[in-house]
Parts: structure tokens; C-alpha cells; sequence
């Protein structure tokens, strides 16, 4: 099968985006990617769109928003949609795309606005992104979730609320020399813990931000990605898995089945170990999920996670350097951007191209990793520079 | 009782009988006829050997308390101060202590954990899921200490 390679990424600034609507983000996230691609549109064969939420969009169909502020017409455009997964499901139908041979030269641009609604409507739309019928009516948010998530995590393996915060701290590190994070602050684990709660045990500093947000690249096949940059990242690895919708019917609440099912998928192809990996981003929509994830990525045993981060071996320097683009804690989280913001990262750090700081040396390997809702869908994707 | 008292959502389903279970005080699951695999929640139709001959059980006994939490920020349906709200909104829960227990046949069941203060919550201890009708008329269930010998 021939390679699909990465020849543009670009994203708009992630955060309370009050000066711009939907298509607006998307358009400065498209406008980075083809500039540095070095194409215009007219050299797109096809475009695929990731927006998650129809209510926070106001409207069925939200990508046409965006596929028409671009003027793209008549070639084929579409939407996929998972959740906050729907970015990388939006990469890997464009990496379906170019490897079909449907087109040659794919647009994947993922956008959210989040912050034109209230929190407590933000909270009810996510919240129902679990199961409505069955979970929804005691209340159950996506905090609350994850907060199951965490209790049954501290009392199966003794992880700690101090650990959890410890993510929130080097996340915010990175975050802070991140110009295109939400909030470019560092703070203190002393902070973290002394915030309030949003649900026990899970604090304002455990959670993620809700913010407007746009990303995108462009996709080609092996052929012309070569033609256009001489050294293109490409995706070697995909992998998807998927849970129960209803967290009363997870096998184990520590693991995401998911993850450790589409982690398998994604090394197999890329014909990789969990060792090999130099750089990763991964879904820490809360601090668990991070220490969750390092699990059932195999960056180490079940259950050691907590102590990962206490011995900061996620940081720079460290067995393996994860979200030091500051995650979704700190660079934020507009869920339908996400999955193609993670791939744009990657690729900036395979490049070399990251920010002073929080660049990893001589990364050649990179993994993403999204969930959509509370670990229905889980997306790995492994990324490798030649 | 309409299945919407107890979903708040949704009224079409083909296990509406559950909501009139919580009205008579029992906590309703379905079993395939064919199989024998129980579903909680229930549901209508086997996945597994694509029957929709099921039977109704009831779920009885304690179980262990998996996980809890207490969510201090709630959704918009469950905000005490807007006229949208939900009942527990107006009831008495906020924060909204919620738990998941798993009964001895491997079934696990949510429910909001009122009556137990917080700091004595503990994983794996036992707990009882029952049926509450709320002032309002709507269904739900809460989880309680077991019954004394």
C-alpha cells in the first residue's frame, strides 16, 4: 500500500474566541495549512470535516458552514463525527481517502465553538454525549464521569488527587510556551489542589478548558506529498477501537478497552512497540485520563501511572515526553479540532519546528491518541518521519 | 408512569414497563429467552443471538459500590435555579452524590447516594439500590445502606 503523507498543518489560536464564529476558526486553520503546504485550494481533490456538536453549532450539518465560507465546490466534502474523537476520525477517513486512491490531495480540518453557550449548557450537551437514557437522568456530566473513572482508579491501584494534579502542572508548563494555548499560564500543584470541585474528586484545575478552536492538514499520497515537500511526515499507523456507551457496562472503569484495542491496531501496522514512541500526545480531557492513558498505551504497567508522572517521566528528559503542547488541559479543547490539532502537533514536533522549550530532540516517532465521549471511541495514530 | 418521569428525555422506547417497575418498587432488568443474558439496563433485543424474546427480572439484593462521585457542577436540566430543572434539581441533592454498585449476579446499577454523608463513602462497601418516587411524581433510584439483620 502506498504511504499517506502530512505536506501542511495549520491551526488557528485555541481559546475563548469571542471575534470569531465557526467558519471564521476554520478558515485561519485552512489558510495555515495550505500556505505552508505551498497549495491552494484548487489543488484539493476532497475535504473532510470534523465538527462535534450540531447543538453548540446551532445546526444540523455545521461542516457545509465551513466547506462554504472556503467556496469548495463541487468536489466531494463530508463530515465524520465521534465525539470529541471526531478530529482523529476526520484524519483517518482522510487517510482512507488518499490510500483508497479517491483522491490524491486531502483537506482534513477539525473546528469547534464552545464558548458561545453557557458552561451549564456546554455541561448538558457533553454530559449527554454518554448514554441520555440511562445515565443522563442522575445528573451524570462528563466531570462526573471521569470522576468515576478516578475514585475507582485511586482505590484499585492507591493513585492520588496529588498525582492527579501533577499532570495539571506540567501540562500548564508546556501549555504556557504554547502561543496557540487557551491558557498560557503555569501553575503550581499547590493551585491545582486548592481549587474548587467540579466533581469529587476531580477539580477546576483536573478538568479541561472549553474553547473556540480550529485545525487542519493536508493529506497526500506518497506520489505527490514528495512532489510537494520534500520531507513530509506520514501516517504509518491507525488504529480504532470502541466501548460501551453506558459506563455501568465497562468491564474494568480503570481501563479504556478502546484505547488498549485501537493502541494494538495502530503498532501492529506501524510495525512499532509502546518503547519506540519519542513523543505523544495524548486525551487528557481530565488529569486521570492522561495517567489512564499511559497505561493503556503500554508507556508502563497497569496501574503505574500515578507514579509516572510523580517521577515526571512524561517530561522533556523523561522516558517519553507526552502533551508538552501543553494537552487539552492547558492548549484547550474545542472537541471537534482536537484529533487534527494533536496530528498538526505531532507533526511540527517531528519536524523540529516546535516552540522553544517544549520541543523534543531528534523526535522521529509520534503518537496521538483521542477519545470520543468517555471512551466509546478511541483513536491511536502513530506518525514517522523519514 | 410514563417512561419520561424516569428518563426526563425520552418517552418512545420498548422497555417502558422499567419506569412502571420503579412505581411498584422494583428495579427492573431484561433477560434473552433464548440465551439467558441479562441486560441492565434492559433492553428489548439480544445483541448476541439477535432474539427479542426477553423476559423481565427483578433486581434484588445489595451490592458493592464500585465508584461515587459528587458532581458540584451540574448540567443545565439539573441547575437548582432554572425553571428547566430537573426534580433531584429541586429535591434535596446538590452536590449530586452518584454511585455505581455491583450486585452478586455481575449487574451494575447507578443511582444517586443520598443518605450517606460523603467522607464515609468507600469503594466496595454495600449498599442497596432501590426505587424513590420524588416529590414531583418522577422515578428514580438511590443507593442505601443495606436493611439491618
Amino acid at each position: 500500500m502506498d504511504k499517506v503523507g502530512i505536506i501542511g498543518i495549520g491551526q488557528s489560536r485555541f481559546g475563548q474566541r469571542s471575534d470569531a464564529s465557526l467558519r471564521e476558526l476554520a478558515f485561519e486553520a485552512v489558510k495555515g495549512a495550505l500556505t505552508d503546504a505551498g497549495i491552494t485550494l484548487d489543488e484539493v481533490k476532497a475535504m473532510v470535516v470534523s465538527v462535534a456538536s450540531d447543538e453548540l453549532s446551532f445546526a444540523l450539518q455545521p461542516s457545509s458552514q465551513i466547506v462554504d465560507y472556503l467556496n469548495f465546490y463541487p468536489k466531494p466534502s463530508f463530515r465524520v463525527e465521534g465525539a470529541c474523537a471526531s478530529g482523529s476520525m476526520a484524519v483517518r477517513t482522510g487517510w482512507m481517502t488518499v490510500a483508497s486512491g479517491l483522491a490524491d490531495v486531502v483537506l482534513v480540518v477539525g473546528a469547534e465553538k464552545m464558548t458561545e453557550v453557557s458552561t451549564a449548557a456546554v455541561t448538558d450537551v457533553l454530559g449527554r454525549a454518554g448514554d441520555f437514557i440511562w445515565e443522563y437522568p442522575f445528573g451524570m456530566t462528563f466531570p462526573g464521569y471521569y470522576a468515576l473513572i478516578a475514585r475507582a482508579h485511586m482505590a484499585k491501584y492507591g493513585t492520588t488527587e496529588e498525582q492527579l494534579g501533577m499532570v495539571a502542572v506540567k501540562n500548564h508548563h508546556y501549555g504556557a510556551l504554547n502561543p496557540y494555548a487557551h491558557m498560557r499560564k503555569e501553575i503550581t500543584l499547590e493551585k491545582a489542589l486548592s481549587s474548587r470541585t467540579v466533581a469529587d474528586p476531580l477539580k477546576l484545575y483536573d478538568c479541561c478548558l472549553i474553547s473556540d478552536g480550529a485545525a487542519a492538514i493536508v493529506l497526500a499520497s506518497e506520489k505527490l506529498a514528495k512532489r510537494f515537500n520534500n520531507d513530509p511526515v506520514w501516517i504509518t499507523g491507525l488504529g480504532l477501537g470502541t466501548d460501551t456507551l453506558s459506563l455501568m457496562d465497562r468491564r474494568d472503569l480503570t481501563t479504556i478497552d478502546a484505547t488498549v484495542e485501537a493502541a494494538q491496531q495502530a503498532y501492529t501496522m506501524a510495525g512499532i512497540e509502546p518503547r519506540d514512541v519519542d513523543v505523544a500526545v495524548v486525551h487528557d480531557c481530565f488529569t486521570i485520563a492522561e495517567i489512564v492513558a499511559y497505561e493503556d498505551l503500554g508507556f508502563c504497567k497497569k496501574g503505574e501511572g500515578g507514579k509516572m508522572i510523580e517521577e515526571k517521566r512524561t517530561y522533556i528528559g523523561g522516558d517519553i515526553p507526552v502533551n508538552v503542547d501543553g494537552g487539552l488541559k492547558s492548549k484547550g479543547h474545542p472537541i471537534g479540532a482536537t484529533g487534527v490539532a494533536m496530528a498538526v502537533e505531532i507533526t511540527k514536533q517531528l519536524r523540529g519546528e516546535a516552540d522553544h522549550g517544549r520541543q523534543v530532540p531528534n523526535a522521529r516517532i509520534g503518537l496521538s491518541h483521542n477519545v470520543g465521549g468517555n471512551g466509546q471511541h478511541s483513536a491511536v495514530h502513530i506518525f514517522r518521519r523519514d | 408512569m410514563e417512561f419520561r418521569d424516569f428518563s426526563l428525555l425520552v418517552e418512545h422506547t420498548k422497555v417502558g414497563e422499567f419506569a412502571a417497575g420503579l412505581e411498584r418498587g422494583v428495579i427492573l432488568a431484561t433477560r434473552c429467552k433464548e440465551c439467558g443474558r441479562i441486560y441492565y439496563p434492559p433492553r428489548h433485543d439480544c445483541s448476541r443471538c439477535l432474539s427479542d424474546q426477553m423476559e423481565w427480572i427483578e433486581l434484588n439484593g445489595t451490592g458493592k459500590l464500585v465508584s461515587f462521585t459528587a458532581i458540584f457542577v451540574p448540567p443545565e436540566h439539573f441547575t437548582p435555579d432554572l425553571s428547566t430543572a430537573a426534580p433531584f434539581a429541586s429535591y434535596e441533592y446538590h452536590p449530586a452524590p452518584v454511585g455505581i454498585v455491583e450486585l452478586k449476579n455481575g449487574v451494575r446499577v447507578m443511582g444517586w447516594i443520598p443518605g450517606i454523608p460523603r467522607k464515609e463513602l468507600r469503594v466496595g462497601m454495600e449498599l442497596v439500590p432501590i426505587p424513590e418516587i420524588l416529590p414531583d411524581g418522577r422515578a428514580t433510584i438511590v443507593l442505601a445502606p443495606p436493611p439491618e439483620e
